[in-house]
Parts: structure tokens; C-alpha cells; sequence
């Protein structure tokens, strides 16, 4: 044992020490905790706007951490994920509403036409961009995305414009079908759909950890930090950019398709446009970029405050009947997120939870270096 | 010697490369005589072009910061929509003494250039007040750029939406302005030719000042060299808040401009046309001025002529040309290497 320990690499001996504290970790436990309480949620709060909220933060939880692949640990920036995000909803919408009475394999239709239409979209759009300079990548996903929440207005034949698609879930998916209840909760299609997100929004972020930590990831946080020093080590960094481009666009497209199935109804505002890309930029920055589980942060901040604010204007309005713009002013709460966004950005360039990392990790080291005045 | 025969020999296979893409650049502005006759042709012709200038109104700015400063200024559309909601309120204003939609042809002309002038120092303020608050903490890292000039439009646009309110809003048109002159059957908007003269004269004072001023020497040398341009005893932070609050500034007189073109006015306008500009800048290359206003005549043009051959396709046009340039030149028709 001695013996062969010696003969490891220094990263094999890391990831040793890495599998041996896997279970005993604080962060571990924290996890479990966490997933505890979505299992039980429809259980604890039987309201639905509840549930709404929290079905709403593991979908977009899963979406962010799926971009801070994109902009946080390769350091491309991207305009076009809101976009991915919106092809995976209207994927999911118009394959149910053209199925008119959708079975269960239109649902995985729905999904596999995302993913499908994802990675050829993102492959040409990584072919064409990728090649130019960071910011020209930031300009041209831009425009691309512009042009696809365009299209999803002006393309009514298919995608009834403005108005939008409202669709039926199959099944036990459909808001409709109940079938007594578990616990006290009545047990119905969204019920259902609630697990169904839970399972499958889990399974994707295991999944977005388990790529960040597995070699090609690790590639991406050097080509990331030290682009030379990646090429000089023999790296092919367009391939990998490529990679990662490719993935957390695909990941995000399935999370479109998830909000779909949770909300029965798509349009271009509420999928594809630039709100949404903004929303999810707000939630990756104050969750921290380059940090994955900042996205969980991030994702229930943001829906939160996005959810109960709106009850502040009614405060305001009974408070001060007669004043116009003091009432717009509180109508306006995308203007505080704005200006906590842009603080977030100038002052806690690393987000809540990145913020948070470091300052854990000063009191860890501390003690050990014994401090410069020790 | 070799060297010298190679350097001879690589020179016409460029040229050629360039002849030829420049052929296909100008073929576009020719290929709709082949299905139209010339009377059509010529409308569609000057209210592409007047378009275009438009179109470069709002992206000389961004060009310019890009350029001189490194700055992606994502905020640029933000400026614009100012620029449109204060020409509103100006032209508004104007209106209720009567010398908008009823007065003269000097009161009208007069009431439009208050508008952009009223524009132009409020657009400059808000470039200021941004640059000097936050822009000026994170020179050379583009990532921050991008994402606090995001928010900045964020804050920007909210903030039209209290003082004006969240709704679309109908600009009021000077007289001297409304309807159109009729020349031998081609039929031109009277507001396309002072779009047009506007966007001229933008375009020529932006080259003066770039080229034959010593303001424009220096602040091209403080692109080339900073520090060196500081020895020398020029305050190159100042010269920098200055060109940003120029770019502003022009961006919100493209802004009063578009406003009256189009109307109307609403919030969503400055994305919208973030966009526009962004695909003029990105076609004409990062930073050049003459760049940015071939390509907005370019996306102007191609943009009528494909709304009356092809309805559906013209809003995508511009996105398809922008693809088709980056993939000859990936850094633009004028960008530097």
C-alpha cells in the first residue's frame, strides 16, 4: 500500500484524498440537506405558488450552472443561451401541440428534437465564432439570439407568434389527472411533473459537477486561466471550447424544455428573449461566476425576490396614494436587481457563494501559515 | 532579394482577394436591378441609404469607444433610447408653443435641431456620469465590460420606464418633415434626405476631427501608447472620459433621429437597435469608422431591397450577411487583423 501510494501522481494522490472525504464533508451534508427539503417541499408548503417557485429554481438552477460552464470556467462569453433555453421550450410546446392528444413518447420527442437542434446549432455557432476574439463572440451570439426571439414572433405559422402555444402534458403529466392522495397532498399531474423536474434537474447538475470535475474540465479552467500555456501543453483548444459550448448549450436546451413541461405554455418573451438571457446572467453573477453550485444561489435569489417583490408595490400604493412616480418606482424592482447587479459585479466580482468560498477557505489557511505578524 | 520577390508576388494575389471582395460588396447595392424596374429601384436605393445613415449614427459611437478605449459597451442602445425619449419631450415641449406640427419650415427644421441638441448633452452627461462611476474601474478586462455595461442599459431603460412610463409613445413630426417629394414617380420621404444630410455630416465631422485635428492625433496615439501619450504631458484619462461621453452623445442623436423617423417611441427601443449596431460594427471591423459606414449603408440597403423582394427574409438578412463577411474576413470589412 505504502508502495504503490508512493507511485501515484500528485493528482491521482488528490483525487484519493478527494473520494476518502467524499461522504464527511460539510458541503456533503449541506447537498443532502438540500435535497431533502425538494423531496419534501410539496409535502411542508401546500401552496402552489410555492411549488411554482421551487420548481421554477431547480429548472433554472440546473440552466445557470449550465452557462457557468459556458462563461465561468472556460471564460466564453455567450449571449445565445437564453436562446438554447427557448429552442428546448418550444421544442417540448409544439411537438405537444401538434400531437394535439400527446402520448408519452411525444414528451421524449419533445426532448431529443432539443437536444438535437441544440448541438447542431451550437456547433455552428461555435464553428463560426469561436475562431474570433472573445468579444466578437459576446457580439455575434448577441445578434444570433436577437434574431432567433425575431423569429419566434415572426414566424406564425408555426409558432402562433406573440400569442404563444398552449399545450397538454400526456398522462400523468396533465395538470387534469388525479388520483387521490399521498400524505394529506392530493396527488396530481403536478405533483407529478414537480418529481419528474426534480429527478431529472438533479441528474443534469450531478452530471454538469461531475463534467467540471473530470479531466476535460479541468482542461477548460487552463485553457480558461493561461490560453498560451494550454496550446503549449498540446491542447486542442478550439476542440475543447467546442466541447464546452456544445454541452452547457444542450443542458440548457433541456432545461427549456423542463420549464415547458411546467409551465404548458410558451411564448417568445417568456423563452427565448433577451429578458430571460438577462435573468439568467444576473443569476450566474450573484451566484458567483466559476463556482456551478452558485447557480442554485443564484437561481432561488433571483425567483424569489422576482416572485414576492410585486407584493411591495401594493405597500407602496396603499402608502402613498397620490404619488405617480413614486409608484412606478417601486413597480420597477428590475431596476434594483440592475443596480445590485452592477454592484455585485464592481465589488463581489465572485458572487455569494464564490465570496463565501474564499473567505471559508483565508480562515482554513490561516491558522496553518500562522498569519505574516504571528 | 528573395524576400523582395516574394513581397512583390504577395501583393497583386492580395489585391485580388480585395478586388474581389469588394466586387461582392458592391454587387449588392446592383443585384435588385435584375427583378425591379429603376423607379422602384432608386426609392428602395434612398431610403436604404437613408437608413444606413441612420444606422451609423447609432454605430459610429460604439465603434469609436471600441476602438480608442477597448470598451464593449453593451449600454450603447441605452444611450439611444435616451437619446429618442428626450427628443419626445423636446419636440413635445416645442409642439405645445406651436412650431412642430403646424409652424413653418424654419421652426420645424429649428425645432429638430434642438431635439438632437438637447440629445446630444444629455446622452453626453449620462456617458460622463457612466464612464467616470464605473467604466473608468475596468479598463482592459472585457468580461467585466460586458457584464456592467449590461446592467448599466438594465438600470438605464428602467429608469425611462418611471419618468415616462412603460408604454409605446407617438412622436410628434415637424411639419416641413411630413410627406414626400415627388420626383420624375420616385417618391422620396422629405424625412429620409435630412436623414441622410444629418448622418453626412456626422460622418464627415467624425473623420475631420479623427484625421486633421490635434485632439484626433493624440487620442489615436493614446490608442498606439498610452504611457507614452502621459509623458508627454496629455491627461489621457480625461481625453478618454471625453470620447466616451462623445460616443454617448451620438448615440442618443441617433436615437432622437430614429425616434422621429419611425413615429414612435418605446422603452424596448435602445436592445433593438443595440443589435443593429452591433451587426454594423461587427461587419464594417471593431473601430473603424469608415468600416461602420459602409456596412450600415450595406445593411441599410440590402434591408429594403430584401423587404420588397422577399418580405419574410428581411429580417434575417442582416444576420446572413453578417455570417457571410465573418467567414471571409472573421474580423470585419475594415477591422484590423
Amino acid at each position: 500500500m505504502q508502495v504503490s501510494e508512493q507511485s501515484l501522481t500528485p493528482i491521482q494522490l488528490q483525487r484519493l484524498s478527494e473520494q476518502s472525504t467524499r461522504y464527511t464533508r460539510p458541503a456533503f451534508l449541506l447537498q443532502l440537506l438540500l435535497l431533502v427539503l425538494l423531496v419534501l417541499c410539496p409535502l411542508l408548503f401546500q401552496s402552489f405558488r410555492v411549488m411554482d417557485v421551487v420548481a421554477k429554481i431547480m429548472i433554472f438552477a440546473v440552466a445557470v450552472a449550465s452557462f457557468d460552464i459556458i462563461i465561468g470556467y472556460t471564460g466564453i462569453i455567450s449571449f445565445a443561451h437564453g436562446m438554447f433555453f427557448g429552442i428546448g421550450a418550444y421544442a417540448v410546446g409544439l411537438v405537444a401541440y401538434y400531437a394535439k392528444a400527446p402520448d408519452y413518447h411525444h414528451i421524449l420527442m419533445g426532448l431529443g428534437l432539443a437536444v438535437l437542434l441544440a448541438v447542431i446549432l451550437a456547433v455552428v455557432i461555435a464553428f463560426f465564432s469561436l475562431r474570433v476574439k472573445a468579444i466578437f463572440f459576446a457580439m455575434m451570439t448577441l445578434a444570433v439570439a436577437e434574431f432567433a426571439h425575431i423569429l419566434g414572433y415572426q414566424w406564425s405559422s408555426l409558432t402562433k407568434g406573440e400569442d404563444g402555444v398552449s399545450f397538454k402534458m400526456p398522462g400523468i403529466f396533465n395538470v387534469n389527472w388525479s388520483d387521490g392522495s399521498i400524505l394529506g397532498v392530493p396527488l396530481n399531474g403536478r405533483l407529478v411533473t414537480y418529481y419528474f423536474i426534480l429527478i431529472v434537474s438533479v441528474l443534469l447538475f450531478v452530471g454538469i459537477v461531475r463534467f467540471v470535475r473530470s479531466p476535460a474540465g479541468r482542461v477548460l479552467k487552463g485553457i480558461r486561466d493561461n490560453e498560451q500555456r494550454a496550446t503549449a501543453l498540446g491542447y486542442r483548444i478550439f476542440r475543447y471550447r467546442m466541447l464546452s459550448t456544445v454541452f452547457g448549450s444542450t443542458i440548457s436546451a433541456l432545461c427549456g424544455g423542463l420549464f415547458a413541461m411546467w409551465l404548458n405554455y410558451v411564448n417568445p418573451d417568456t423563452v427565448l428573449g433577451i429578458p430571460l438571457m438577462l435573468n439568467i446572467l444576473l443569476m450566474v453573477i450573484v451566484g458567483g461566476l466559476g463556482t456551478i453550485y452558485g447557480g442554485i444561489v443564484g437561481a432561488a435569489f433571483i425567483n424569489i425576490a422576482e416572485t414576492w417583490l410585486p407584493d411591495l408595490q401594493k405597500v407602496t400604493a396603499s402608502l402613498f396614494p397620490g404619488w405617480e412616480v413614486l409608484q412606478r418606482l417601486s413597480e420597477r424592482w428590475v431596476l434594483y436587481f440592475g443596480i445590485l447587479y452592477v454592484l455585485v459585479v464592481l465589488f463581489f466580482p465572485k458572487g455569494l457563494l464564490g465570496s463565501l468560498r474564499d473567505m471559508a477557505a483565508r480562515r482554513k489557511a490561516a491558522p496553518k501559515l500562522g498569519g505574516p505578524h504571528a | 532579394m528573395t524576400s523582395q520577390i516574394s513581397a512583390l508576388n504577395a501583393k497583386p494575389s492580395l489585391d485580388m482577394r480585395q478586388t474581389a471582395f469588394w466586387t461582392v460588396a458592391g454587387g449588392i447595392w446592383l443585384l435588385p436591378l435584375l427583378w425591379i424596374d429603376p423607379t422602384t429601384y432608386l426609392v428602395l436605393t434612398v431610403a436604404g441609404i437613408a437608413m444606413g445613415m441612420l444606422l451609423f449614427l447609432t454605430a459610429v459611437g460604439l465603434t469609436i469607444i471600441f476602438g480608442l478605449m477597448d470598451v464593449l459597451n453593451l449600454a450603447h442602445g441605452a444611450f439611444f433610447a435616451w437619446g429618442a425619449y428626450v427628443g419626445f419631450t423636446v419636440l413635445g415641449g416645442l409642439n405645445s408653443l406651436g412650431w412642430v406640427e403646424t409652424g413653418t419650415l424654419g421652426q420645424s427644421v429649428l425645432s429638430v435641431l434642438i431635439s438632437l441638441g438637447v440629445a446630444l448633452v444629455v446622452g453626453g452627461l449620462w456617458g460622463l456620469v457612466l464612464e467616470r462611476l464605473i467604466i473608468k474601474k475596468i479598463y482592459g478586462d472585457h468580461l467585466k465590460q460586458i457584464l456592467i455595461t449590461v446592467g448599466a442599459a438594465m438600470i438605464m431603460a428602467e429608469i425611462i420606464k418611471v419618468l415616462w412610463g412603460p408604454n409605446q409613445e407617438v412622436m410628434p413630426v415637424p411639419a416641413a418633415f411630413v410627406g414626400s417629394y415627388d420626383i420624375a414617380d420616385v417618391v422620396i420621404n422629405k424625412f429620409r434626405v435630412a436623414a441622410i444630410a444629418v448622418g453626412a455630416v456626422v460622418y464627415a465631422g467624425v473623420m475631420a476631427v479623427l484625421l486633421k485635428t490635434k485632439l484626433g492625433i493624440i487620442i489615436r496615439a493614446g490608442v498606439e501608447n498610452r504611457e507614452v501619450v502621459q509623458t508627454l504631458g496629455y491627461n489621457i484619462n480625461r481625453i478618454f472620459t471625453g470620447v466616451f461621453a462623445a460616443g454617448a452623445a451620438l448615440a442618443a442623436v441617433g436615437g432622437s433621429m430614429w425616434g422621429i423617423f419611425r413615429e414612435e417611441i418605446n422603452p424596448a427601443m435602445g436592445e433593438e437597435n443595440l443589435i443593429f449596431a452591433l451587426i454594423v460594427v461587427i461587419i464594417g471591423g471593431l473601430g473603424s469608422v469608415t468600416g461602420s459606414f459602409l456596412s450600415a449603408m450595406m445593411v441599410g440597403l440590402a434591408f429594403n431591397y430584401v423587404a420588397f423582394l422577399m418580405p419574410k427574409l428581411s429580417l434575417g438578412v442582416n444576420i446572413l450577411i453578417m455570417a457571410i463577411i465573418l467567414l471571409i474576413r472573421p474580423w470585419g470589412l475594415l477591422g484590423k487583423e
